[in-house]
């Protein structure tokens, strides 16, 4: 298999994440679209590695993994509190900076 | 078809179906069930990059740890509304046509770019040029990753602490 | 270079604004009051004998002392200096100027004895300020100097009108007299710098040397020349510029004698008489200054006829004596002019601190509320009679000769017209003074009000103190001295005199004495009736011809129409345009505001289409 497939792949779960966090109503829910779309990077910054041979990409992908694990600890730590604030987890009632 | 190959589409399909059903699966719960799903299937493609050690970390660290703490906080959630969480979705063709429109554009990105087609053998196991290139060439973001971790660590306990 | 007059000249401009200095910052000294008056006095006194010595000494030497230093440097030479120029007219000015101030100096310390300390010393603040610009515009040796000691003057006048500032006519006054003067200081400053422009120089004697080497060019020196004479007509009181000089006897009577009738008024005559030499190139101008001063002369002689305020009419007999002079430098000879402005510089100083006196004593300006006041005041009727006669251009007296030489002049040049308007105005001249000497000093006694204000209620009127009465006999003595020296001395001309003007002079100016004698003091004509018979130009004189009235129409008519189409189209179209603008603005804004959602999926959804947007765009560039 190519480099292009499993870039080909990536961009399909990138897209799919995407969607997910422009269209989930819970917060919860464009939490685990983020999830995908970094999946996604991964993906690539693993398979550009194999690629070149060179190992960068590969201790990258640990840091965007350690990077993300914090991000879900706080996004939900957010969500908590918005919980305890306003009494919902829809995205779309939070809206204070509306024009 | 090598079994390489079909390998690859195996866990293709599975990655994308269930990154599809965590899209758009009614309930919550089972959204996180099946992230969980496909945080596996990457596993099994990051082996198939002879990436043991991240497959590894990507199943303890993602699909254990992260599913783990979503769940919790599922369950705290639902515990202080008292209700089950509506999962639903909005504009639903909007954001189809843009996440297309995205896909499409990545696509014709990479059609007009020569990529090689073999991977180019490790000179060493990756997993050991890894850990050699976190105390050599990255142990200064490695050091600022812990204390990366370390504050994300307290600012979330601080903002999820309970009320006065 | 050095002259051993220099020191005293030094001492001349020196002296005074060292004592302003003096007073002016030292507090305590000036809220003293009468000390700080004998310090200015002292120096005034210093003043007046040094400017005797260069007088003396530039008479002796037989040659202008002129002495330069550079201010404004520049590579071909020195842009502007400063310094001075001691010739034959200028010390003789100097000399007027030393003289009138040291005696108005010591007048004014009895005249204003009722004020309070700090007042009199801000008083002689001002006196000593005025008598240095007043030097430093005569000996000014470049143009430059003299506008800015012009403009010192006129700011002295206005600080000197409105002394008594609490006084809402003295204010705007004060006011009136600025701005008027104003009007005519643009046309000097553009003029100055056109003159520049045109020969290169600001210096006089450079610029006389040019004219005398026939270097200037007369294309458009005429433009120039009348821009001069605007700042001119502004200071010297001449139509139409001469309203502010009534008002001004606002001020305290003796700086109306120094200020507004002995010296800084002369000042435009004495500007015209130092540039006579680049008037001479422009007889057109020449024509109109002639004409104006004479039309000034005549028309300010009726009008003071119709006067019953006493310094009321001591102001517009100064606007007529001022056309005197002028018309005499239109007519060419400017030396006549000037040697009328040195009579009457010491006649009417004179007059105005004899109605000073007058009017100390008996506590009002209204001449028809005096009268036989000759018993009770028979120093200060004497003095005034002498300054009347001198004004009136009697024999003997100050006047006479000036007045012949001025009428000569004008017969020499040619000038036919103003001739007679200014022999008109000799008729008027004698009539309207003796009008009030005769009003004032004889005819019957009226009940005096008030006499010296509260201070001295109930006293009846009496001579003035020694503070006062000294000054005006040294003035008188001085008027009848030029009168006896320069009748039996007689000055060279360079125009002849025909045999017949001073029999008509001096039958003119007999004759108006005698209507004034006939009509307000034997009474043998009715004053109502004669003034009925001059019938309208009675009434147009009481309005003063209407000249204020003029003044307003025009404020009126142009400048508010002018305003309120400005405003109008500031209020409608450059408003406008900003009104519709800022509305566009606001709406714009309100519609944009409403993409700020507030969701954060929106902005989501607006940053991947925005980077789809990018890359198709830079792949389009590509």
């Amino acid at each position: 298999m190519g480099l292009s497939a499993y870039l080909t792949l990536a961009a399909v779960v990138f897209s799919i994440g995407l969607f997910g966090v422009m269209t989930r109503r819970n917060m919860v829910g464009i939490l685990l679209g983020i999830e995908l779309m970094l999946n996604a990077v991964n993906i690539n910054l693993v398979a550009f590695s194999r690629f070149h041979g060179e190992v960068a990409g590969m201790v990258l992908t640990v840091f965007a993994i350690s990077i993300t694990v914090a991000e879900v600890a706080l996004g939900l730590a957010i969500v908590i509190l918005l919980f305890r604030t306003r009494k919902t987890a829809m995205a779309d009632h939070v809206d204070w900076l509306k024009g | 078809m090598t079994l390489e190959v079909l390998g690859f589409w195996v866990l293709a399909i599975v990655l994308v179906g269930s990154a599809l059903a965590v899209v758009t699966t009614k309930n919550l719960f089972h959204s996180v069930l099946w992230l969980a799903l496909a945080l596996t299937g990457t596993a099994g493609i990051f082996l198939m990059l002879n990436a043991e050690f991240l497959a590894g970390v990507q199943i303890l660290l993602y699909a254990g740890g992260v599913v783990t703490v979503v769940v919790f906080a599922i369950v705290v959630t639902e515990k202080l509304v008292g209700t089950r969480l509506a999962h639903t979705s909005r504009r639903v063709w909007l954001g189809g046509a843009v996440a297309a429109g995205f896909l499409g554009l990545l696509m014709s990105i990479l059609a007009g770019v020569p990529l090689p087609m073999a991977p180019i053998p490790m000179t060493e196991d990756p997993t050991r040029l890894i850990g050699t290139a976190f105390l050599t060439r990255f142990l200064l973001p490695f050091e600022l990753l812990a204390v990366l971790l370390l504050v994300s660590l307290l600012a979330a306990s601080y903002l999820a602490r309970p009320e006065e | 270079m050095g002259s051993p007059l220099d020191p005293f000249v030094l001492t001349v401009l020196l002296t005074p604004i060292t004592i302003f200095l003096l007073l002016g910052l030292v507090a305590p000294l000036r809220r003293s009051g009468r000390l700080a008056a004998w310090v200015s006095i002292a120096g005034a006194l210093t003043t007046f004998g040094a400017a005797v010595m260069v007088w003396r000494g530039v008479a002796q030497l037989g040659a202008p002392v002129r002495r330069v230093w550079t201010w404004l440097p520049e590579a071909q030479g020195a842009l502007a200096t400063v310094g001075f120029l001691a010739d034959e007219q200028s010390t003789v000015m100097v000399l007027l100027v030393a003289l009138v101030s040291l005696l108005v100096q010591v007048y004014s310390l009895g005249y204003l004895s009722d004020e309070p300390d700090p007042a009199l010393g801000r008083y002689y603040v001002y006196q000593s300020l005025f008598a240095f610009s007043m030097l430093g515009l005569v000996l000014a040796p470049n143009l430059v100097q003299l506008f800015i000691c012009w403009e010192l003057v006129g700011l002295c006048s206005y600080l000197l009108i409105g002394f008594w500032y609490k006084k809402p006519s003295a204010a705007r006054a004060a006011v009136k007299a600025f701005w008027t003067t104003k009007a005519g200081d643009v046309g000097l400053l553009i003029g100055i710098v056109l003159l520049w422009r045109h020969t290169g120089t600001f210096d006089f004697d450079e610029m006389r040397l040019l004219v005398e080497g026939g270097l200037v060019g007369l294309q458009g020196l005429s433009v120039i020349t009348f821009c001069l004479y605007l700042g001119a007509a502004g200071k010297s009181a001449q139509f139409p510029l001469h309203v502010w000089l009534p008002d001004a006897m606002e001020g305290p009577t003796p700086v109306s004698a120094l200020i507004h009738a002995a010296t800084m008024v002369t000042a435009g005559v004495y500007l015209l008489t130092r540039m006579a030499f680049l008037f001479a190139l422009t007889p057109d101008v020449l024509h109109l200054v002639a004409w104006v001063g004479a039309g000034t002369a005549l028309m300010a002689a009726i009008l003071a006829c119709a006067q019953n305020d006493i310094k009321r009419v001591l102001a517009y007999s100064t606007v007529s004596q001022l056309g005197y002079m002028m018309t005499a430098i239109g007519a060419g000879f400017a030396s006549a002019g000037f040697f009328h402005l040195l009579t009457h510089g010491i006649f009417k100083a004179l007059l105005f601190l004899g109605a000073g006196a007058v009017i100390h004593a008996v506590g009002t300006n209204d001449i028809t509320q005096m009268g036989g006041l000759a018993k009770r005041m028979p120093q200060t009727m004497i003095v005034f009679l002498v300054g009347t006669l001198s004004l009136a251009g009697l024999p003997l007296f100050g006047g006479f000769l000036s007045k012949e030489e001025v009428l000569a002049a004008v017969w020499a040049g040619g000038l036919t017209g103003p001739f007679v308007f200014l022999l008109t105005g000799t008729f008027l001249t004698a009539f309207y003074m003796f009008r009030v000497v005769f009003l004032t000093f004889f005819s019957q006694e009226t009940a005096h009000a008030g006499g010296h204000g509260a201070g001295h209620g109930g006293h009846a009127p009496h001579d003035a103190p020694a503070l006062m009465s000294v000054p005006l006999w040294v003035l008188a003595g001085a008027a009848m001295a030029i009168g006896i020296y320069f009748t039996l001395n007689h000055r060279e001309t360079p125009f002849h005199a025909p045999g017949w003007l001073a029999l008509v002079a001096t039958g003119v100016a007999l004759g108006g004495v005698l209507l004034a004698w006939l009509t307000f003091q034997r009474r043998a004509i009715n004053a109502e009736s004669l003034a009925r018979a001059t019938g309208p130009l009675r009434m147009a004189a009481a309005h003063g011809f209407w000249v204020d009235e003029g003044f307003i129409a025009v404020y009126r008519g142009v400048l508010m129409v002018l305003a309120r189409v400005v405003g109008w189209v500031d209020r409608y179209i450059v408003d406008g345009v900003l009104n519709v603008v800022s509305a566009w603005t606001v709406s714009a804004g309100d519609g944009l505001r409403r993409v700020q959602t507030g969701k954060v999926q929106d902005y989501v959804v607006a940053v991947a289409v925005g980077v789809i947007a990018v890359v198709l765009w830079l792949r389009g560039a590509m």
